[in-house]
Parts: structure tokens; sequence; C-alpha cells
């Protein structure tokens, strides 16, 4: 039982918390810098949050099987390629090829790492670097905006004060996510997956499958985003920088996830992504420039991974047990 | 007359020029326990392997009840009714134990269903004598011989057919020996077959109804159990009769050369108290629990949660140091040879020299012939093919392996006590009769030499002091011999 | 095991040396000496690089960022000399990467995020320590860092000479071997007593002092030194180690693969680019020489470990 709660800790108190304390800030700070926090706060927050959330579902999925996938910087540069071509007359048709190629190379990806047993990590780096020459040939030698401004309109209109199409379709797939992997077997499995690759292939887990599934989710999902991202921007972006991986990651990381595997559930994940999301909105209204904002971002993702390591918490709880040991030994001595 | 339950024809296997199994029948009958024997290499591994799905035959034919069977992948062993429980077990920490007794079932639906699970798996639980447990406990937090229960209560909920435990006791205690026995008692008696692999011996003739012995990949003997002794199962193991162990020397005694004083692990070791003199060999008699592997890893400085004190030939040594315990001359061989002891990847001499690169260097520099002549030496005294010094050490045998992490330690004056937790583990019976020689050795020059191991036989033939240790207290100490009834008293609460 | 992967390779290279015999002004002195130039700056920084992924620590993210620091330094320095500015330059930058390497060697933190963030943080400072603006050089020094002996730059030299330096340290020396053993198996090495985090916090210095060495020369070649320096140093630097075939798992590789790696990358560039193809095409090239050479680098090691 308490092994349980133990495990359980780690899941649950660090995306709560890491939310709770973005929140907190994000609504009580701004008034102490004479900022005010509005409606369009919000909005612009959840804006930033619509890709975010995206690409942290598509590394989230993965990284929770134990696997790194580095390509979704590609495929979202990909996606918007893709739906910048394919939707200058329906939005819809842009944001199906969008989604249908890089869907496609994640199956290939997938496929390729199960069956042939790779480590993900060093391949996806290349597969990043693939897909970015593949986006740019693509693109060519022809412009880069896109004229569909029906379509650049629709995804960014405010909805309930707060919301906008992106980021309800972010939140809808994220509920979608959260129903398949608790009322499914496929929850448990991608965990054994991650936590104990042999032991859920010996259960009978059908490891390469799933695993060929979830490139293809995280390279659909990540095409999406991009698609989606160039409409709101009304122009496609040929290299988005690591920016979006490490926002993803840090997502990840605040959600709960393990960078090893095994760990996770989706609704950390979700709230890990809404506190990154809002902490850059937050940096936006304070205004802060660059060199602030990256240290702040930079100290963060130092302390939660140290407190992440594996080895500092086996040496931390072996001086706890040093120093209950030697407690009793006195106690037994004295009389 | 109804077809057997099990029927294996003319399987062969090789792996490149290494034929595994060659032309291997077997039979078995619904309810019946066969237990299958052979040293490392002989073959059985990989007709197991067969079994479970995850080798396919280059040959042969299998069949379950009469009707042939395809077995490409563990998910067609399940469908088949085959159920693999191997000593690594298949079940995932992370997840409860209604989780893993679900996971991966061929004929569940897409949506799961917790509290279904939850009531079939108390009824599979209760089958195998675990009803006290609840279902929701993480498998993490049970200890191992919960766990093999858990597989095979697993097993049975699968409608398994044929029931093939995989070396599964080399890690568990006496008690949960017997559970599990009772366990695959009752379940051969509703019907199940069941194929019961080891090395011990002992135990395939008090469980098993018939034996079948491999060797060299074929099948050398067949026998109902009541036919067969101990030294004639031996005999057909290795196709030779084994010599006795050479009667050990006068024991000499040096000087006192390791002082431990009060060393404790938590709940897992007590204030061990003990004075270890050169030229000995110390056996620390335990099974899985009692504490000798936590007093080996905490003299190793590998247990960050260790406190008391040590003195190795008069200087301390830090319970959370291992560079420095090894500098001062403690050697150390793990028990998880995979997991802490070799570098898999690289070569024999590398891990040879692993520990002894001061030896082969001069002022930081590493000296190519110098190395390579010492690795040949230390390869050629541990009794490891010095041939395949370059050869990744992950393609040796256990017994190789074993001997390789040994020699690490050999041919230096400096290490002056050498620690070896369950020296034969995985080992057939040619290496281990290799490896205590070369702790004789070890002790001979002068050296402690100190092994904890659960394997009473190997303890009552290697060692010449016996401390016999349970719940992490020393329950008694023998320098003067020992004999198994103590010994087997002494580790399981006086029950025989 | 090994005829499955070695005959696509092979072919392939066959093809590309077709490609190139058949392409105007390939196997000219001067081309080989545009190549050679074009390999050393990545080239110098992935060789340092190529001690973190050795030693188990993956990559690091860090590389850019810890160059673009190095050459703000070096720069502003260069009015003690050039020597001084360089040794002091390399000096922060081996600290900086030692200090991530004892989080690594201590606590097993997770090299990429850490280095992420590490990352993050020598931007940040040094947008802090040197404001925004362009850090221009304070001396004349760097001139000698932009001369061209023979006709081949002094980075080249540089390139070479590290090289070779780093390939003995880890053949033939007690601290390369512990390197490679720890990138094996870190649990191994502990039981073996071979001293873990001393051994990594030496990787990463050693990988900081090549970024910074690196970095002067970046600088000296821009003239100035501002965050955009960076440009895809890291990402150059981790192919570069990848194609030279080194595992990303750690343990096998060695300094001179990653210069094969450089030079491969930067021979491949410029054949694309006398052929006129522009930089969609030189980068996707680019990824696919890394996914081709991390399979076979990873099917060959699978193989190995039976």
């Amino acid at each position: 039982m308490s092994a349980r709660n133990a495990w359980r800790r780690a899941d649950v108190l660090l995306p709560l918390a890491s939310f709770a304390l973005v929140l907190l800030a994000f609504l009580v700070v701004p008034g102490m810098r004479g900022e005010e926090v509005t409606d369009a706060s919000l909005f612009n927050g959840l804006q930033g949050f619509a890709p975010l959330g995206l690409i942290a579902l598509a590394l989230g999925l993965t990284l929770i099987a134990g696997e790194f996938d580095v390509s979704v910087l590609g495929m979202q540069a990909l996606g918007g390629v893709l739906a910048v071509r394919a939707g200058g007359s329906a939005g819809l048709l842009g944001v199906l090829a969008a989604v249908a190629g890089c869907g496609l190379l994640g199956l290939v990806q997938g496929v390729a790492i199960a069956r042939l047993q790779l480590q993900s990590l060093s391949v996806t780096i290349g597969t990043y670097v693939v897909l970015l020459g593949l986006t740019n040939v693509i693109a060519g030698d022809d412009t880069l905006s896109f004229g569909n401004v029906g379509a650049s309109v629709w995804v960014d209109q405010q909805l309930l004060s707060w919301f906008s199409p992106r980021s309800l379709i972010t939140i809808g797939i994220f509920l979608a996510a959260l129903v398949l992997l608790s009322a499914t077997r496929i929850g448990p499995e991608i965990k054994a997956i991650g936590s104990n690759r042999r032991a859920g292939r010996g259960s009978g887990v059908p490891v390469e499958r799933r695993l060929a599934a979830l490139f293809t989710c995280s390279g659909a999902l990540a095409g999406l985003a991009g698609a989606l991202l160039s409409y709101s921007n009304a122009s496609a972006s040929l290299d988005p920088g690591l920016g979006p991986l490490i926002l993803a990651t840090a997502a990840a990381v605040l959600g709960g996830l393990s960078l090893s595997g095994g760990r996770g559930t989706i609704w950390g994940l979700l709230l890990g992504a809404l506190a990154v999301a809002l902490l850059q909105q937050l940096f936006a209204i304070l205004a802060l420039p660059t060199s602030t904002t990256q240290i702040v971002f930079g100290a963060l993702l130092l302390v939660v991974v140290t407190i992440d390591a594996p080895e500092l918490r086996t040496t931390l709880s072996g001086a706890a047990v040093r120093r209950r040991t030697e407690r009793q030994r006195v106690e037994e001595r004295t009389p | 007359m109804s077809a057997p339950r099990l029927e294996m024809s003319g399987i062969t296997r090789s792996f490149g020029a290494v034929k595994a199994v060659r032309d291997v029948s077997l039979r078995l009958g619904p309810g019946e326990i066969l237990g299958l024997c052979g040293h490392n290499g002989a073959g059985k591994s990989t007709l197991i392997h067969v079994l479970a799905g995850l080798v396919a035959p280059d040959a042969g034919a299998i069949r379950l009840d009469g009707e042939p069977v395809v077995l490409h992948t563990p998910r067609d062993a399940q469908r088949a009714g085959i159920a693999w429980v191997d000593q690594e077990l298949s079940l995932v920490p992370a997840l409860s134990i209604a989780e893993n007794v679900a996971l991966g079932r061929v004929d569940a639906g897409l949506l799961r269903h917790p509290r279904r699970e939850r009531a079939d798996t108390r009824e599979l639980l209760a089958k195998v004598g675990l009803d006290a447990r609840d279902p929701d406990e993480l498998v993490g937090g049970l200890d191992l011989g919960t766990r093999q229960l858990v597989e095979i209560a697993r097993a049975l909920g699968r409608g398994a057919r044929l029931l093939i435990l995989d070396e599964p006791t080399a890690t568990l205690t006496d008690f949960e020996i017997e559970r599990v026995f009772a366990a695959v008692r009752r379940v051969a008696r509703d019907g199940c077959a069941v194929i019961f692999v080891s090395h011990r011996l002992g135990e395939v003739l008090e469980l098993c109804h018939r034996v079948t012995v491999v060797r060299d990949g074929r099948v050398v003997a067949e026998r109902p159990v009541a036919e067969l002794s101990a030294a004639q199962l031996v005999e057909a193991m290795l196709g030779e009769q084994l010599e006795p162990a050479p009667p050990r020397g006068p024991n000499a005694t040096g000087e006192r050369l390791l002082r431990v004083r009060d060393l404790s692990v938590g709940t897992r070791l007590r204030g061990f108290t003990f004075d270890f003199d050169a030229g000995r060999v110390y056996g620390l008699a335990g099974q899985v629990g009692a504490g000798t592997s936590e007093v080996l890893h905490a003299l190793a400085g590998l247990l960050p949660a260790a406190t008391g004190s040590a003195e190795l030939a008069g200087r301390p040594l830090g319970l959370r140091h291992p560079v420095r315990n090894r500098g001062r001359g403690l050697g150390f061989v793990t028990n998880d040879r995979k997991g802490e002891g070799l570098f898999l990847g690289r070569s024999v001499a590398e891990n040879l020299t692993a520990t002894q690169l001061d030896v082969v260097a001069r002022a930081g520099q590493l000296i190519p012939r110098r190395e390579r002549r010492h690795a040949t030496a230390l390869a050629v005294h541990a009794g490891v093919a010095a041939d395949r010094l370059d050869a990744p050490v992950g393609v040796l045998s256990g017994g190789n392996q074993q001997k390789t992490l040994v020699g690490r330690y050999l041919l230096r004056d400096d290490i002056k006590a050498l620690l070896v937790d369950e020296p034969t583990r995985g080992v057939d019976i040619g290496g281990r009769a290799a490896i205590h020689e070369l702790l004789r050795a070890a002790a001979d020059e002068n050296r402690a030499v100190i092994f904890a191991s659960s394997d009473l036989d190997e303890l009552l033939e290697l060692a010449t002091t016996v401390i016999t240790m349970r719940a992490g207290r020393i329950v008694g100490v023998y320098p003067d011999g020992v004999s198994r009834q103590t010994m087997l008293t002494d580790l399981t609460h006086g029950r025989a | 095991m090994r005829r499955p992967t070695t005959i696509p390779l092979v072919l392939a290279l066959a093809a590309l040396i077709v490609l190139a015999a058949t392409t105007d002004r390939f196997f000219t002195w001067d081309n080989v000496k545009a190549i050679l130039s074009s390999a050393s700056l990545v080239g110098i920084v992935a060789l340092g690089l190529t001690f973190v992924t050795l030693a188990g620590s993956m990559v690091s993210l860090a590389v850019g960022p810890s160059a673009v620091l190095a050459a703000m330094v070096f720069l502003s320095a260069l009015n003690a000399g050039l020597l001084p500015a360089l040794l002091l330059a390399i000096a922060a930058g081996a600290a900086i990467a030692a200090l991530q390497g004892a989080l690594v060697g201590l606590w097993n933190v997770n090299p990429v995020i850490l280095t992420i963030g590490a990352g993050f943080l020598i931007v940040g400072f040094a947008e802090k320590a040197y404001g925004e603006a362009t850090v221009r050089p304070e001396g004349g020094g760097f001139a000698t860092l932009n001369s061209v002996p023979l006709g081949i730059p002094v980075a080249v030299y540089v390139m070479i000479g590290v090289a070779l330096a780093f390939q003995y340290l880890l053949t033939r020396t007690v601290l390369g071997r512990q390197i490679l053993l720890v990138g094996e198996s870190r649990e191994a090495a502990r039981a073996a007593g071979i001293p873990v985090a001393r051994v990594v916090t030496a990787a990463f210095a050693l990988a900081g002092a090549a970024y910074a060495l690196g970095g002067a020369f970046l600088g000296s070649f821009n003239m100035g030194a501002s965050t955009y320096l960076e440009g895809t140093l890291t990402f150059d630097a981790i192919a570069a180690v990848l194609i030279g075939g080194t595992s990303i798992a750690g343990g096998h590789g060695s300094p001179l693969r990653t210069l094969g790696g450089a030079l491969a990358v930067a021979a491949i560039t410029d054949l694309l680019l006398l052929r006129g193809l522009g930089t969609g095409p030189q980068i996707l090239l680019k990824g696919l020489l890394v996914v081709t050479v991390v399979i076979a680098t990873q099917r060959r090691l699978n193989g190995a470990q039976a």
C-alpha cells in the first residue's frame, strides 16, 4: 500500500504543485509589478498552450513508453508547410494533409524503431534533420505565406472569452487521450512498455504494434500543431528552432513524467503543459528581458531535473536510514 | 488413447554454427510434472524458448492435445495455452497485481473493466494461496516468492494447458519454494502439464514425476523419478562421473585481516560483527533476505544506508566509498553480473584489466603490450580461454563470465580480501568446480575469501568457516565444519 | 551479422564517389581546403562532445551556448594578449562544463535536460554580463587564429591536432579507458572501484575546453560574438559525432570517428553545393546520413552483445 502511495506522489504532486504555483504567480505577480491580468492575458496564455500542448502530448506519449522523439520538431515544420500548400482553398484539406503526411512518416519511423530495436533518441535526431530538409525541399522557392484568410481568422476567433478553436482542439485531444489511456488496456500497456519492456513482451503485450502506433500519433499530433500554427501566423516556418521541444520537455517533467519512461499520467501532462504556457505568458506580461526568462527557465529545468535524479534519491534515503539506525543503536544501548 | 498434452518431435535449432538443439522429441501428458535438466549450453533454454514463442525452430513440429501449433511470438504461445514463468519474471513492478494479471491477454477486448479484473484476480490469487493479497497492490512492493505465485496465478487465469517454470527457485527462500511447489502440485492435479527446468537436482527429484536430461542438444536420458538418484542424474548431465571434491587441507590461519564491527543496513542487516583471518574461506550462509548479500555490498562501499565500521589490514574502510575500499585491497564480485558486474560490450581482456589499470599503466598512460600480457596471464589463471580475449564478454557462457569477474582480482598482491556474492549462480557444474578452485587458491595466497551463498552444497564444499544468517543477524558460526541439517535449521527458523 | 548493413553502406559510398568524380572541381586542392576549413569549427567542438557521449551522457545541448560564451570571454579578454585570453576562455569553458559533469557524475541527473537548462543559464548570464550588443575584439590577437599558414586555416591544424590528442587520451590513458568503462555500464564501473563522478566530470571538462577552443575560433572568424553566433552549432556537432559512428548509448566510438564524421558532413555539403543544390537538399542529406549511420551502428552493437 505504501509503495503505491510513493509512486503516486510523484505522479500527482508534481503536476498539481507546478500548475498551482504557476497559476498563483500568473494571477498575483503582474499586479505586484503594476501590470493587469485580463481575459486577454488568459486567452493569450491558452493560445500559447494550443501548439505547446499538442507537442507535449506527442512527446509525452512516447516518453511514457520509454522513448524520446526529437523529430516532433521536424514534424511541426513539415506539417506547417504541407498545410499551407494544401489548404489554400479549403482549410480542412490542409490540416488533413499535414496530419496524414506526418502521421505516415511517424508510422515509418515507429515501425523501424520497433522492428530493428533501435534507441529512439539518436534515430529521431537524424529524422528531425531529415524532416527539416524535406520541409525545405517541399517549400521550394515558393512563398511560405498562407492565402486562405478565412481559415486563419477562423482558427483564432475568441470563444467563451478565453478559448479559440485551436486551444479547444488541443484540450479536446487531451481529453480523448485521457479516455483512451485510462479506459482501455492501452494505458497499462504503454506503462509496461516504458517501465519494463521485456516483462511486457513476455506478458503478451504487442510491443512493436504499440510503439509503431505511438510514433504515428506523435507525428500526427506534431503535424497538426504545425498546421494550425501556420494558419494562425498566416505563414509557414521552415525551422521552429529547438524551442517547442524544450517547452514540451519542461511540460513533461513538470507534469510528473519520468525521463526514463514508465511513469506519468495524461492529466499530469495537461497540467504541466498549462503551467509552462502560463509561465511563458507571465513572462510576456511582465515584459521581462529574454535574458531573465532564460535564466529563470534554465534554473527551473535544472532544479526539476536534479530532484528527479535517481541517485540523489538513493543517497538521501540512505542517509535517512543511517540516521534512523544510529538512533536505534543509541536507544538500545541506554538501559 | 487420447493425444498427449505436449508433443515435440524432431525439434532442431542452430545459432550460426552452434547446433543448440538437435532432433529433440519430448512428450508430456496432462497433469504430469516433467523435470528438464542439463548444464548450461546443453540446449534446454533453447527448447523452452521455442515453447515460449521467443525462438522459432529450424525444423520439427509441436502439438498440443493433438493439434499442431505455430509459436512465432509470446502471444502465439499464450493463445496456445502455454505459460512460461522464468527467473526474471514477466511482471511489471510499476503496475498493480490486477493490472499485471490482465496485461497483454490475447483474448481481452479494448475496454478495461477494473472491477471485474480485481474480482477475477482475487479468485486466482486464492488458488495459489495468496488470498490475503490486495489486487491493487503494486507488484514492485512484493517479494520474489509472492511474485512467482502471482505469475503462476496469471497462467491459471489464462487457461494454461502447459506451465513452464524456468529456474524459478534460485532466488527464493525455502518457505517460498514450498509455496510454489504446493501451487504447482495443485495446478497439475487440475490437469495442467508442467515442465520444471532447474539446476537444483534435489528439487527436481522432489517435485517431478519424470526427468528428461539434455546434453549437447540431444535428449540423453528420460526416466521416472522413482528410478533415478541424484548421482545418476549428474552423470547423465555431464556424461561422466563427477570427481568428489579433493579433501581440504588443514585449516591454515593467517593473521587477523578484516575486522567488522556493528555493520547495519536499515532492517536488512543488524549489527554484524566478525573478525576474518587470512588464508581461510568464509561462507555466509543465508537465503534471500537473510542479509548475506548486504554484508558484502556494504563492505564494498556500495550501500549508502550502511552504518558501522570495518578495518582491512589496519586501515579503515569507507562504507560509502567503493573507490577507497578498492584502493585499500578489497575485491568485490557481484551476484548480478549482467547489471553491475560485467562491461558486456567490451572485450574479455578489458573486463579483466578493469580493476588493474594501475598495473598496466605508468603515469596514467596505458602500455598496450603490458596490458596484453597481463590480460593473457589473468585469463589463463582464471581458466578463461585466452584465444577469446578480444571477444565481447557478453557472448561468453555464464561460467566463463563469472570466471572473468573473479579473474579481475587475481595476480595482485594488494588484494587482501575477496568478497564474492553467489559465486556460481547460473553456472553449470563444470564451471562451478573451476570457480571453487579459483577461490580456494586465492585464499591459499594469504587472503581472506568471503562468499555469500544460499546453496548448501556449495557452502559445504567450499567454506572452511560457515557463518549462518537469518533475518539480518548471525545465527551460528562454525569454524570446524557443520552438517547440512544444522545449516538448514539455522537458516529457516528451526524447520527441517 | 556484418553483411546486411555494410552492403548498403558500401553501395552508398560508391555512389558518392562516382558523384564526386563527375562533379566539376570537387577533387581540387582548393576544394579540399574548403572542405577542411568548413569542417574545422564544428569539428573542434564535436571532438569535445565525443567524450560526453562516450562517458554515457548521450548528448549535450549546451554545446552552442558554451562556445558562444567562450567567444565572448575570449574577445573581451584579448587586451591581455592572445594566449591569456585563450587560456581564460578554455578554463571558463572547462569549469562550466565540469559543473554539469559533476551533477551527472554524482547523481546521474538526466544529461540531456541538464544541458538544456545549463544552456539557457549560460545564454542568459552571457547576455546579462555582456549586454545585448555584439562583443567586439578588445585586441588584435584574434587575427592569428584567422591566419592561413600554407593556405590552410589555423583552425584545421588545431582540429587535427585536437583529434590526435583526444584519440591518444582515449585509447592510451587510464582516464580514457575509465571513460569507456563508465559509458558502457555505470553500475559495473562503480562496483569495480572506478571513480565514476570524477571520470564523468573529467570527460565533461575536456569537452568544455574543446567547446571554448571552438568558440574562440568562431568569435575570431566573425570578429564579434553575440547569441546569434550559435546558429546550428549544437546540432551540427551532434550530427558529426553520430555520423562518425559513436554510439549514443556510450562506451563505443572515438574522436577519430568524429573527425571522420565532421569531414564527411563537410564533404557532402560541399558536393551538393558544387552541384547547385540549395540548403534544403543539404539538410536532407545530412539527416539521412545520421539516420543511416545510427541504424548501422546500433545494429552492429546489438549483434555483438548477443
